[in-house]
């Protein structure tokens, strides 16, 4: 049992502030001359209060999804990132603020945009003993961008020319163009994840440089992942074991931590997480950043949504506010393209066009458009294992009713729900929540007209898609953020989607017993690797 | 859900085939007849519920509000559901789905199941053996399987479910009325009739027909208790009627998230729920007794 | 009999290979795949999801697919698992496992319970053959998935010591795998023990009613004896055959309880994989499924025709 002393956790938290760079003063370190940053544990939460961290000792987390695969470059399911996220690191990460810091990479240096040079940690090792180089780094990419591979992040690094080996510490990065994106997908756990250079069969055998090692899986049951001795941060991670136990049910996963089968989870319904640490004070729920969004899709292709004073008269008939109050009982906030954990990300109060509640003037606006008696707008579509998303439904159903729009609620099983979706077939309406990517570009993509959501959209604005193109290669943060704000109040002028509410993918909820662990709106459990028990 | 339906189909099978023994009879009114007026006035009690239930019930089910899962008081008996509906007004009215959906169902059903049992059973052969394998196909499946393929298929709406409930229960139904034909049309007046030259079809109306329906009356009643179980488990499965109609089994499954913080969200639906398949089991035996279907040879 | 037994089995197989073609077809009638599936909400290019079909084979011809598929499952090989990258055998047998415990567990207590009710109600009498149909009647009016919410409800309430989601493998500690089994198996067995009372209670009362029976009585035989040696004897072969065809039942029929319970038995795998397409999969379990019942119901009836044939003789 290794004792931490207070001196080292405290002088840790500060190194930490230090460490917690915004991308900006990363960028201006890394230009004046590339000065080591050292990646230190961030105790954020264990701030001497708690007593000093304990190594040793197993965290059992309820799990909602099997992982399918484990390869970072293979994979395209979102369940794997969860558990890719503490087996491998990349070269940056992302900290419990959503800002970027080091990780496998100490610094890199930008001689001009289109260029990155990194200089790597020395002295990592893989699970499997191999060193970690330049060369491992440098397999990652090329085996992305190999078309032979068909990795979903060739279209996240499509900017990405050539990545050269320029000694065994230090990689080049060239760019076809500026890409303000490129730094955020290298921060994300799943999407820029180093994967060993000529190890076969990560799928099922995977091998990073992560804090924990892959134990055993037995599918359905449970996912166990050992510490890993060699880790690079000092005296991370504290805990010897983490257990993932696999509760389908969202039920049965509260019912599970409430019997403490399991010592943290995520739940998908604000209001039992809420009511459960109300009841149980020694629940620990941390929502933090939102990260997701409940976009309601229209198919702007056909009458009447081709039509944008219906599509307007729809947004204000809809009171986000009730929405957001009813269904999320007020832990969420109104919605628009960007989540708030994203730059230029809306913070639910500012004004946009078309968001007041007034159903009186959406009753105009369709009579303008030729429905002076209200209208029928078909079937309304949504996740009907979403438990969320069906209840917004139905109150969206009542508040537009009271505006003369009638929709038929048409719950839907995921599968065929995705088709509809990713193909434009479905009639008129459709709901399916927006989870967080790692760039804002990622969401605008979803109205580019000639992307593949554009087009099933139906979306068809040349100034929209140049402004989504210039926000991206605005590597300017501030200048970017105020680039983002101007795409989202265009999309909502135009209605081209209506969001109705942002809130975090899961409640986290934990023990009181577990200390050290922070949710991170990135949607992975990255601080596992800083959390420890306290008994 | 498949358990006790496909159950059934067994004992019945089984069952009618062998002579049940006599139940002791020395009360003044047979035990049979106490559970028929009792099933009888039970279903009454439901019937008058589910057709006036927008008359009985205080709220619109469907209307949400702000106090979510409110703890019962005189506004809400039940209190309030997690989005904010009176959990009474969705009880009452939520009966008229599932009860609906129920009795359209096996009356499916028992149409399909009378038209191939009596088919496989009077005319056998190569018939028989065709129609009983293919209800064994249907039979073999997991009943979910088939609920998810039309329901993702067809989509989740009544008529959809009403179809697959009725598939589903068809090879039972099948079942119940092949056993008695079987033995029937070896009886000495339906050879009598044939020696006089009526025809097939007057033979299976006139002297067929009446000797199975007692039989299919129960299963009918015991079919209508087992639909209850299976509409239920749909919803509970997220496969019932698409809201915002309420209905039991989506109640039960949308409150167990809850059920340790409210739990008469939860046992409200589950009682409506035991409620309605008691009274077609009550029916059931108080008609298998008075019908004395055990006898049928 | 022997030829019976023949067409009996012949039939058998045709039936799974029907119920195989059905579901193959059915599966892959559902609108969505397992590709677009679990990518979920991502954007992820349409050419990406194009490589990961063919690379599943996704991209062939249905009927050829079909045929790929039967003529590797007749020789035993069901495939891998799109999700897990598993074999198909690997990854259900151990949940067929769980599944099957769990309705052996749930057999044996509907049997204690649906035999001492019914042997009550057949030998009693009068009240107690009342009481033990007004409780049977009552009792299936309960789903097993109403049960199953209560009992965690009640556990989760006034019991929270008792571990009710603490799933434990066989082989790491047989007791808590056991333990922790009882009470899922409960609310599986109410149901299935009121079927076997009845059946107890008919097959008890119409073998008391037989010659050698009351000849047995006549002779002065303890009615323990009696109980014992001619009744019980005489009236376990359908009381056996119902719990058969019960228990058989269970195994496609506790899927609502594994979820409820959070056991990873094959009710539970099959919804996912029907969820998430896992086509291999469900193709598999289906056909298990099925067999199970289909071979039960071939042993009950040869099994009956040769009551039968006993009978006659």
């Amino acid at each position: 049992m290794l004792k931490r002393t207070q001196t080292i956790a405290t002088a840790t938290d500060e190194t930490a502030d230090a460490c917690a760079l915004s991308r900006r003063s990363l960028l201006r370190l890394g230009l004046t001359g590339g000065a080591m940053l050292m990646g230190m544990p961030a105790f954020a939460a264990g701030d001497g209060k708690d007593g000093a961290p304990v190594a040793g000792g197993t965290l059992t987390i309820g799990a909602d999804a099997d992982p399918i695969g484990l390869d970072p470059t293979v994979v395209t399911a979102f369940s794997s990132a969860d558990f890719i996220a503490l087996i491998y690191s990349g070269l940056l990460r992302w900290n419990a603020k959503m800002e970027i810091e080091p990780d496998l990479a100490v610094s890199y240096e930008m001689p001009d945009e289109k260029t990155y040079i990194f200089k790597l940690r020395q002295g990592v090792k893989f699970h499997n003993g191999q060193d970690f180089t330049a060369e491992d780094v440098k397999y990652t990419f090329d085996r992305i961008l190999d078309p032979a591979t068909a990795s979903h992040l060739r279209a996240q690094y499509s900017t990405v020319t050539a990545v050269t080996v320029v000694d065994p510490y230090t990689v080049k990065f060239e760019l076809e163009s500026a890409d303000a994106a490129f730094l955020n997908y290298l921060a994300t756990a799943d999407d820029g994840a180093i994967v060993p250079k000529g190890v076969e069969n990560l799928m099922t055998d995977p091998v990073g440089t992560g804090p924990f090692i892959f134990g055993s899986y037995q599918p359905n049951q449970q996912f166990t992942l050992n510490a890993n001795p060699d880790y690079y941060e000092e005296g991370l991670p504290l805990l010897s074991t983490v257990v993932f136990r696999f509760y389908k049910d969202q039920s049965t996963l509260s019912s599970a931590l409430r019997s403490k089968a399991i010592d943290m989870t995520w739940l998908k319904d604000p209001k039992v997480a809420a009511l459960m640490s109300r009841t149980s004070p020694q629940l620990v729920s941390a929502p933090g950043q939102t990260s997701r969004t409940f976009p309601i899709w229209m198919n702007l292709k056909a009458a009447p949504f081709d039509d944008v004073r219906v599509r307007r008269a729809l947004s204000l008939a809809t009171d986000r506010e009730a929405c957001v109050q009813t269904v999320l009982s007020g832990s969420g906030k109104v919605g628009a393209m960007l989540p708030e954990s994203h730059v230029g990300g809306y913070d639910g109060t500012g004004e946009m066009p078309y968001y007041k509640h007034d159903p009186e003037a959406a009753k105009k606006l369709l009579a303008e458009a030729g429905y002076p008696d209200g209208i029928d707008l078909g079937e309304y579509i949504v996740v009907a294992a979403n438990a969320l998303d069906v209840a917004c439904a139905q109150i969206l159903q009542q508040q537009w009713q009271a505006a003369g729009i009638t929709v038929k609620l048409m719950p839907m099983e995921t599968a065929p729900l995705l088709n509809h979706w990713s193909s434009g077939t479905w009639p008129t309406l459709l709901s399916v929540a927006l989870s967080w990517t790692p760039d804002a570009d990622a969401i605008f993509q979803y109205l580019v007209s000639d992307s593949k959501f554009g087009k099933a959209v139906g979306v068809s604005d040349d100034k929209l898609d140049a402004m989504i193109a210039e926000a991206r290669s605005e590597v300017d943060t501030e200048k970017r953020a105020a680039r983002n704000m101007e795409i989202q109040k265009h999309i909502a002028e135009n209605a081209y989607i209506l969001q109705v509410y942002q809130y975090p993918l899961r409640w986290e909820i934990w023990w009181d017993s577990i200390k050290g662990y922070e949710p991170l709106a990135a949607n992975v459990r990255s601080f596992v690797r800083t959390a420890w028990r306290d008994e | 859900m498949s358990d006790t339906v496909h159950n059934t189909a067994h004992n019945n099978d089984k069952e009618a085939s062998r002579p049940e023994a006599v139940a002791p009879r020395r009360l003044p009114f047979t035990s049979g007849q106490v559970l028929l007026v009792l099933g009888l006035v039970m279903l009454a009690l439901m019937a008058v519920v589910t057709i006036f239930a927008p008359l009985i019930a205080p709220y619109d089910p469907a209307l949400t509000s702000a106090s979510s899962l409110a703890a019962p008081s005189a506004e809400h008996l039940l209190g309030t559901d997690s989005i904010g509906r009176d959990v009474l007004s969705r009880l009452i009215v939520g009966g008229r789905t599932t009860l609906l959906i129920t009795s359209v169902a096996v009356f499916l059903a028992l149409a399909a199941g009378l038209v191939l049992g009596l088919l496989s059973g009077y005319v056998g052969g190569i018939v028989d053996d065709v129609i009983m394998r293919v209800l064994d196909v249907i039979f073999a499946f997991p009943v979910f399987l088939l609920a998810i393929a039309v329901v993702a298929g067809l989509g989740p709406s009544v008529p959809n479910l009403i179809l697959t409930i009725a598939i589903v229960y068809t090879p039972a139904m099948a079942r119940v009325v092949r056993g008695p034909v079987l033995s029937v049309k070896q009886w000495d007046h339906v050879e009598a009739a044939r020696s006089i030259g009526m025809s097939e079809l007057r033979i299976v109306l006139r002297h067929v027909l009446p000797m199975v329906v007692s039989p299919i009356v129960v299963a009918t009643s015991l079919t209508l208790a087992q639909t209850i179980f299976t509409i239920t488990a749909l919803s509970f499965l997220g496969l019932g009627p698409p809201p915002p109609d309420p209905n039991w089994g989506g109640m039960l499954a949308e409150a167990r998230q809850f059920m340790e913080l409210a739990p008469l969200t939860v046992i409200a639906p589950a009682g409506a729920i035991v409620f309605a398949t008691l009274t077609f089991i009550v029916l059931a035996n108080g008609l298998r007794e008075v019908l004395d279907v055990g006898s049928v040879r | 009999m022997r030829r019976m037994v023949i067409a009996r089995l012949a039939w058998t197989v045709a039936i799974l290979l029907g119920v195989s073609f059905v579901a193959f077809m059915l599966v892959r009638a559902l609108p969505g795949d397992f590709v677009q599936t679990s990518a979920g909400a991502q954007n992820v290019a349409s050419d990406v999801l194009e490589a990961a079909r063919r690379e599943l084979g996704l991209d062939r011809p249905l009927l050829e697919q079909y045929l790929i598929w039967l003529g590797n499952a007749v020789r035993g090989d069901f495939g891998y698992s799109f999700v897990t990258r598993q074999p198909v055998v690997g990854e259900i047998l151990p949940r067929f496992v769980v599944t099957f415990q769990l309705t052996l567990i749930a057999g044996l207590i509907a049997m204690a319970m649906g035999v001492a009710t019914g042997l009550a109600s057949a030998r009693l009498r009068g009240r107690a053959d009342w009481i033990v149909r007004l409780y049977n009647g009552f009792i299936l009016a309960v789903p097993n998935f109403v049960v199953a919410t209560l009992i965690v409800l009640v556990v989760g309430l006034y019991f929270p010591q008792i571990a009710i989601f603490n799933y434990t493998p066989f082989f790491t500690d047989p007791l808590a795998n056991i333990g922790g089994l009882l009470l899922p198996a409960l609310s599986l067995a109410l149901a299935v023990s009121v079927t076997i009372s009845e059946n107890t209670r008919a097959a008890v009362l119409e073998v008391s009613g037989q010659d050698f029976v009351m000849v047995a009585r006549a002779k002065g035989l303890l009615p323990r004896t009696v109980l014992a040696n001619y009744l019980m004897r005489n009236a376990l072969t359908p009381i056996v055959t119902v719990t058969g065809l019960q228990v058989a039942t269970l195994l496609g029929g506790s899927i609502l309880v594994e979820t409820i319970f959070a056991i990873p038995g094959m009710g539970q795998y099959l919804f996912d994989s029907i969820t998430s397409r896992d086509y291999p999969v469900i193709q598999a379990i289906v056909l298990l499924a099925s067999a199970v019942v289909v071979i039960v119901n071939m042993f009950v009836d040869i099994a009956y025709a040769r009551i039968d044939a006993r009978a006659q003789s």
